[in-house]
């Protein structure tokens, strides 16, 4: 009951996401749009590349809803809404993530596409630059919670939100979250009127659909994890606990939709030169600054 | 128990399927991925022990580690895509010899080391990942260092040997 509930939360975002999508990057706010093309990309025949490396390229697009399915699988709606409380939950988002890069991959190599394979292999430099500060920013909340488990993440920020707490982490790991979900201006893989759709480019018909959908879902996905990890989950007044993490995780995502819409899409060199030389040092101060408050806080109520 | 054990051969087997894959493939993409599905299933096999934490942390590892190896691929192969259809086994006496040498070996140890009595309960996931911290942090943690500057090591020496030095570029463009 609480898995089907989480997908139908999963869809009814994904679907969201796309309306938000459409709306911010055309300017027309068109509810039933995501439907319709849907159905359109349904009805169309999907063809298969010449020499494909067939079981990458069919694996691809499945492989990258999955891993989004799975990292949501431990992100609590509300108390008890949640398909599996891991006691590792915090690390199992990122396993679960890391296999974007795998799918993005296989998406970009199986259809033997010059334009799939550069978005593919854009997409692996990518993780090498926003793997390690979303690792980081997560050990920094990990260590406040004193605790893997997300539900136990979400009730330690019942007084103060991690956003507050530890800002510095809450922006790398937002930044970091773009990434993963290669929203603008980190849409190197796909990069429209560039790539011509990258790892997208030579899919067509059902592929596509479960495609989009898959990166629709994925958003949800990362917006959930920053309502979970960063703005206190389901904590707030007078609404029920779900309608906090939901109405947070859309704030998110429409933010980060928004955000990349006015910024121009970086350069691989200086996505991966940042990432290095300034995000992974704040995410290591990040650690170093939680630290030193948690023992200056916990020496203070002992000698209290 | 007998499930476990299921999953256990099930995975092991998967493991080494891939494993083999590595070495029948043609292509290097394919090579590497079939590496991460083996070193992925190694991880089952620890979620089917009840090691959650470990399990977990070597599916997650594998995906970023092979990363981080199609990258130095790019750097040092000839045919990075492997579109030219490259053969992915030499020195074939040699490793054919270390194979069956290490194998044996294995073996022996799997069959011949006192192993003790299985346990007959994990501890929870939380427990265990408490010892793990600590082992870490005390008993493993000179061996863990040792270990991440060593491949910390290798990675800066494979990368300087990968970059150009200016005057070697300068000797090409002269040539040229």
């Amino acid at each position: 009951m609480t898995t089907v509930l989480i997908i139908l939360a999963l869809l009814v975002g994904a679907y969201l996401v796309a309306v938000l999508e459409g709306w911010v990057s055309t300017g027309r706010f068109r509810p039933a749009a995501p439907v319709l093309s849907g159905v359109a990309l349904l009805g169309r025949e999907s063809l298969v590349p010449r020499k494909p490396d067939r079981i990458f390229f069919e694996v691809g697009p499945v492989l990258l809803l999955v891993s989004a399915v799975l990292a949501a699988a431990v992100l609590p709606l509300s108390p008890g809404l949640i398909i599996t409380d891991l006691a590792t939950g915090a690390l199992f988002v990122n396993a679960a993530l890391a296999y974007v890069m795998v799918a993005l991959l296989m998406a970009g190599w199986g259809p033997d596409g010059a334009y799939a394979m550069v978005g593919g292999f854009r997409f692996l430099g990518q993780l090498v630059g926003y793997s390690m500060p979303i690792v980081m920013t997560i050990v920094g909340v990990a260590m406040r919670a004193e605790s893997l488990v997300t539900t136990q993440i979400v009730e330690s920020q019942a007084t103060l939100p991690n956003a507050v707490y530890q800002p510095v982490g809450f922006v790398v790991f937002f930044v970091a979250a773009m990434s993963v979900c290669f929203l603008p201006p980190f849409d190197l893989p796909t990069a429209p009127g560039e790539l011509a759709g990258g790892v997208t480019a030579e899919y067509t018909g059902w592929r596509l659909a479960v495609m989009r959908l898959a990166r629709a879902v994925l958003v949800v996905t990362l917006a959930a994890s920053v309502t979970v990890f960063y703005l206190g989950g389901w904590n707030g007044p007078v609404l029920p606990p779900w309608a906090w993490t939901a109405a947070k995780t859309l704030a998110v995502a429409a933010v980060m939709l928004v955000a990349g819409r006015h910024v121009p899409r970086l350069r691989e060199e200086h996505l991966l030169a940042w990432y290095w030389k300034i995000a992974i040092p704040l995410a290591l101060l990040n650690i170093l600054y939680v630290g030193i408050v948690l023992i200056a806080g916990s020496s203070s109520s002992m000698s209290m | 128990m007998i499930l476990q054990t299921a999953f256990m051969g099930l995975f092991g087997i998967a493991a080494i399927w891939f494993a083999v894959v590595v070495f029948r493939t043609h292509s290097m993409v394919r090579s590497a991925l079939a590496l991460l599905f083996s070193q992925a299933a190694l991880g089952a096999m620890f979620l089917a022990m009840q090691a959650e934490f470990l399990g977990v942390l070597q599916i997650m590892m594998m995906a970023t580690e092979m990363a981080i190896m199609a990258i130095f691929m790019v750097m040092f192969m000839m045919d990075p895509g492997g579109l030219g259809q490259m053969e992915m086994t030499h020195q074939k006496r040699l490793s054919q010899a270390a194979g069956v040498i290490g194998a044996f070996a294995a073996l022996g140890i799997a069959f011949l080391a006192g192993w003790g009595n299985p346990a007959a309960t994990a501890p929870g996931p939380q427990a265990q990942l408490r010892g793990l911290g600590l082992d870490l942090m005390e008993r493993s943690m000179l061996i863990f260092e040792t270990a991440g500057v060593t491949i910390l090591t290798a990675m800066v020496a494979a990368t300087a040997v990968a970059v150009a030095t200016r005057s070697a570029t300068k000797r090409k463009e002269d040539r040229e």
